[in-house]
């Protein structure tokens, strides 16, 4: 009873895997599907580096166990592109540069999402506010303002 | 973290006979996030946790109630308090307090029964629920009871749950008229707080004809400030007024040091914040 075989659609394909209860999605996201976008940082759900969306909206992966993604819809950054095409986000993060190292960009452009899906043109208050959870240690986060600005901009020109 | 068995009830009363009074290896999880960190801290170590996310969709319900409160279920994310429009008509100051609870992502997936039974003196909504009247519906293997929240907390993270009980309702009446909640963290402005005030008023005029004030994370365990209270009640809102209840607070409220701050400086943020609290839901110039 300590292992769960646990079926859920990770980036609009259906999966399945054997997990142990007390392994996290971060974990099983990189061990059993070989996706590292989603890491593991401070652990703590300060920093926003396991973002992972489940059902649409952000979750801390490696606060998150794996067991409870049965039966929902997890989406990683490696979901994001259709194919070569790369997602409105994605493609604003690198249009503006808004990284240095990298490390954390998976996480500000999943919650950019998450903020886009339910508000398609937020201010910049806004923008603060969904992205205070997620921590840059470059300091990029004027041009990720900017990017996430952007983003909506092409989300809603297309 | 160590393996352990992960029960998934599609009942609130099959949870509750799944928990056992005398054994705290099992426990109950809904959203996770604080028992995610003590396990991954090696503070807890479950033998079986018993998920409530699949128990009666009326435990994750927030509705209106005909007294012009709120009824809330226990499995309720903190995001929909934040995001639903009856909770911001009618206790405009819990959708208030979640813009700077964590983060979005906790709160998606956090619950509120999990962050009052939780027993934190740093979280952010005891001292608000505590200040509104708000009574909580604990559910056991010998029905319900109701409880006033302020009762609920024992000690640094002790309640008055038993092992087999289970918080199933938030009861918020309708709301006094001025209310407001101000924090303040020493470090990062994400840290865990230094304090935390609530202050719910009403007026008749230019009096206060009732005043709730409640206090978290300088103290051991959230609770009222009744001498605040009562230094308030029938007052005029006059400056001096004021400071009298900020030096009932500072001298009422026990505190200690700790990394978030001295005790003679969180006594002087205690005097400080319950004035600019009340300031605040009484629409005063800070």
């Amino acid at each position: 009873m300590s292992r769960h075989t646990i079926n859920f659609t990770l980036n609009g394909r259906p999966v399945t895997a054997d997990v142990g209860t007390h392994q996290n999605l971060t974990e099983v996201l990189q061990e059993s599907f070989g996706l590292f976008g989603a890491r593991e940082s401070c652990g703590q759900g300060l920093c926003g580096c396991c973002t992972v969306l489940i059902d649409g909206a952000a979750v801390t992966s490696c606060l998150a166990l794996a067991a409870f993604a049965d039966g929902s819809d997890v989406q990683t950054v490696e979901g994001l592109a259709d194919g070569e095409e790369l997602s409105p986000e994605q493609e604003a993060f690198i249009e503006i540069g808004a990284f240095q190292c990298g490390y954390c960009t998976p996480g500000f452009v999943l919650m950019t999402r998450q903020l886009l899906d339910e508000n398609p043109d937020p201010d910049d208050d806004e923008i603060k506010h969904y992205l205070s959870g997620n921590l840059c240690r470059c300091g990029a986060y004027p041009e990720i303002v900017q990017a996430v600005r952007l983003a909506g901009e092409k989300r809603r020109a297309r | 973290m160590t393996p352990f068995e992960l029960a998934q009830p599609a009942s609130l009363a099959e949870a509750i006979a799944l928990l056992d009074p005398n054994d705290t290896a099992i426990r109950p999880i809904a959203g996770g996030t604080a028992l995610m960190l003590m396990m991954k801290m090696g503070l807890y170590e479950p033998q079986k946790l018993i998920s409530l996310r699949g128990i009666e969709p009326r435990y994750s319900e927030v509705a209106a109630t005909a007294d012009g409160g709120l009824r809330i279920g226990a499995v309720t994310p903190l995001r929909q308090l934040e995001m639903l429009p009856v909770v911001a008509e009618r206790a405009p100051v819990i959708a208030h307090t979640m813009r700077r609870l964590s983060n979005v992502r906790v709160r998606n997936v956090a619950r509120l029964g999990g962050h009052l039974a939780h027993g934190d003196p740093h979280l952010d909504l005891p001292p608000v629920l505590i200040a509104l009247g708000a009574t909580l519906a604990i559910a056991g293997p010998n029905g319900e009871r109701t409880i006033a929240v302020e009762d609920l907390f024992q000690g640094y993270l002790e309640t008055a749950l038993a092992p087999d009980e289970l918080i199933v309702e938030v009861n918020v009446p309708a709301a006094a008229a001025h209310t407001a909640y101000l924090k303040h963290t020493t470090r990062s402005a994400d840290d865990w707080p230094a304090l935390g005030i609530a202050v719910a008023l009403d007026m008749q005029g230019d009096s206060v004809s009732g005043a709730r004030v409640a206090i978290g994370a300088a103290t051991d365990t959230p609770r009222r400030l009744t001498s605040v209270e009562a230094a308030l009640q029938g007052e005029a809102l006059s400056d001096a007024a004021i400071n009298r209840a900020g030096e009932a607070a500072a001298a009422e409220a026990e505190v200690h040091s700790d990394a978030r701050g001295s005790a003679a400086y969180k006594r002087e943020l205690i005097r400080v914040f319950t004035g600019r609290t009340i300031r605040q839901a009484t629409g005063r110039e800070a």
